[in-house]
């Protein structure tokens, strides 16, 4: 007889994590267990010190979130009887199919982030076209180490992957189409509002880098969490994720919590330069610049490998990559001299006509220009009112209409700074004027 | 085409759309730019898969995201039980005036979309453009089978509503290629 038994795992945002001893397979094998060795938040650590968590507890509190969603929203006593769209998707509470789809969904969760290449997203630019880190998770999950032991514990590896990946990287990927009830199962782990990846991740982020901001009221929310028709008779009976109007509060402060950390955290102007020095770094240091896409050759490569190399690197002056070593190891990162304003965005591209100005002065090496917007900024879901009437989030609460911004920042080498600031402030006005249009 | 000519052109899409007194809200604008993109050939450029409420493009949906960070496009609620209606922002003037080529270059079939899909709801516009999605993208069913397709895919929407969005997309591709 196979043992089941239960694994508990401590974990400073959810408490204990609980696994049962198939799914603890998966956790053992090494794909999961490279995971250990994945910044969460890239070169973040060094603005924010304590922001030195791994993938691997993330990938652990993703499954633990997207169970207890799972839980919640296929619960009887959540699902509206007046709403067939809903009722006829979700499968009958503790039966077989039910009890399948939750186990599946649990793996999907806990494999969603495989792919990962060292120092996360910033590197996926140095895989070839038509490739990301989505791809990487779904070869490897179809790969013969991981499917093995899925099809060993009764699961099959196509499923788990094309929950995890999505609806339009299964489209791109696998060629198959996620039917309704599927699209709920990958909204839960990464959907745009209340996916259990987002939840985790801001609650995560916030605890290790020692902020407040992304903070909320997940317990609550989760707990209000329902399958809803988008709109109300008349308008689409799709199923979707949504709220009772009990969660909407939560569901607003996550929001929230979202945009502080994008403008606090994740888009600190010192992390995007870093961003930008570990990319020339990677660019320079690997093999025709370009991470390899054999899943098993992926497997070869974590942060360590490549924290390794650039401390190495960054001691040798005679190596192609050392500029960019030395940049990071030692501190010489570029000096933010420009930051958008809100006046400044009512121009169409300040931030590249500053970017043009500034190359042509000190030289297109010394000068970096980075734009990022706040993507997957989705507030459209529906609200269910008094448990009678489908209402849209952005009509019950002000705060849904428009949390989204544009971080636009230009960089000059460290050694140029003070001049640049000066060159900046007698010519700024000057540049921004012809800033009209491209 | 560069990202700035394509908001260009989306800001142009919205435009007419509410001039012919559109509802427009995002599905209407993933419709429209579906129709206009995969039907009329306008060079968008966005990947549009089978997802909720019809063909989707969640790269659209990003730079509806972008556009309106930049203030070109804004959401504006309305009150239960519509969904809230996207609207030309601040910066949309500027934008149009200075990408007025691609605009121009575009505005026939932009119109064309406008006239065809203006007055339409949310549930005819998802059906219709399930509709044509299912018959230009699983060549594998006979034209007899479509509406069954449909319904296998969304089985929100009935046999009758799927068999009268495959007869008027029908009728929508002869007259566009007639005109």
């Amino acid at each position: 007889m196979v043992n089941k038994r239960t694994h508990e795992i401590r974990d400073p945002i959810h408490v204990f994590i609980r696994l049962d001893s198939d799914e603890r397979k998966v956790l053992d094998s090494p794909p999961f267990q490279r995971l250990r060795h994945i910044h969460q938040l890239a070169l973040t650590y060094l603005v924010y010190p304590g922001a030195t968590h791994k993938r691997f507890e993330h990938s652990l509190g993703v499954m633990e979130l997207a169970s207890r969603i799972y839980d919640v929203v296929t619960d009887p006593e959540n699902i509206y009887q007046q709403y067939a769209s809903v009722r006829d998707i979700i499968p009958i509470y503790r039966q077989f199919d039910h009890l399948h789809w939750r186990r599946t969904l649990r793996l999907a969760a806990l494999c969603h982030d495989l792919g990962h290449l060292p120092f996360s997203h910033v590197s996926e630019e140095l895989l070839p076209e038509d490739w990301d880190h989505e791809r990487m998770t779904m070869e490897i999950i179809l790969g013969k180490e991981l499917a093995d032991i899925l099809r060993q514990i009764h699961v099959q590896p196509e499923d788990v992957a094309k929950l995890v990946i999505g609806p339009k990287k299964s489209k791109a990927y696998l060629k198959v189409e996620l039917n309704e009830w599927e699209n709920i199962l990958s909204e839960i782990i990464t959907g745009d509002v209340f996916g259990a990846d987002r939840m985790d991740y801001l609650l995560r982020d916030s605890y290790h880098a020692g902020v407040a901001y992304g903070k909320f009221d997940h317990y609550r929310l989760i707990d209000t969490m329902r399958v809803l028709p988008k709109q109300e008779a008349g308008g689409s009976q799709e199923p979707v994720l949504g709220v009772e109007e009990g969660g909407l509060e939560s569901a607003e402060a996550l929001l929230l919590a979202r945009y502080f950390m994008f403008s606090q955290i994740y888009f600190h102007p010192v992390r995007l330069i870093y961003d930008e020095h570990l990319l020339d770094f990677l660019k320079s240091w690997l093999d025709k610049g370009l991470f390899p896409t054999d899943w098993k050759e992926h497997l070869k490569y974590t942060d360590n490998e490549v924290i390794s190399a650039m401390l190495s690197i960054a001691q040798n002056k005679s190596h192609p990559a050392h500029i960019h070593a030395d940049r990071i190891v030692n501190r010489r990162h570029f000096r933010s001299i420009y930051r958008s304003t809100a006046e400044d965005r009512k121009l169409l591209e300040p931030g590249k006509k500053i970017y043009e100005a500034a190359s042509e002065k000190f030289g297109e090496e010394n000068v970096k220009h980075v734009e990022k917007t706040q993507t997957r900024s989705v507030s459209d879901f529906p609200v269910l009112v008094q448990g009678t009437r489908i209402a849209q989030a952005a009509s019950e609460k002000e705060t849904f209409e428009d949390v989204t911004s544009v971080y636009e920042h230009v960089f000059v080498s460290a050694e140029m700074k003070n001049e640049a600031n000066t060159w900046l402030l007698n010519n700024r006005e000057g540049i921004l004027s012809s800033a009209g249009g491209g | 085409m560069e990202r700035y000519e394509r908001a260009a052109v989306l800001l142009s899409l919205v435009e007419k759309l509410r001039d012919g007194d559109s509802w427009c809200g995002e599905t209407h604008v993933q419709k429209g730019t579906y129709f206009l993109q995969d039907l009329l050939g306008v060079p968008l450029e966005y990947d549009f898969i089978l997802y909720k409420h019809g063909p989707f493009s969640f790269d659209l949906r990003d730079e509806i995201s972008w556009m309106r960070a930049k203030d070109l496009l804004k959401l504006q609620p309305q009150p239960w039980p519509y969904g809230p209606k996207l609207i030309p922002g601040d910066n949309a003037e500027l934008l149009m005036e200075t990408y007025l080529k691609p605009i121009e270059r575009y505005t026939d079939r932009v119109q064309k979309i406008a006239d065809e899909f203006a007055d339409m709801g949310v549930t005819a516009l998802e059906r219709y453009a399930t509709a044509y999605y299912v018959s230009k993208n699983h060549e594998e069913v006979g034209d007899g089978d479509i509406a069954v397709k449909i319904v296998e895919l969304k089985p929100h929407i009935s046999l009758g509503e799927a068999q009268e969005a495959v007869e008027f997309v029908a009728k929508l591709r002869r007259v566009l290629s007639e005109s």
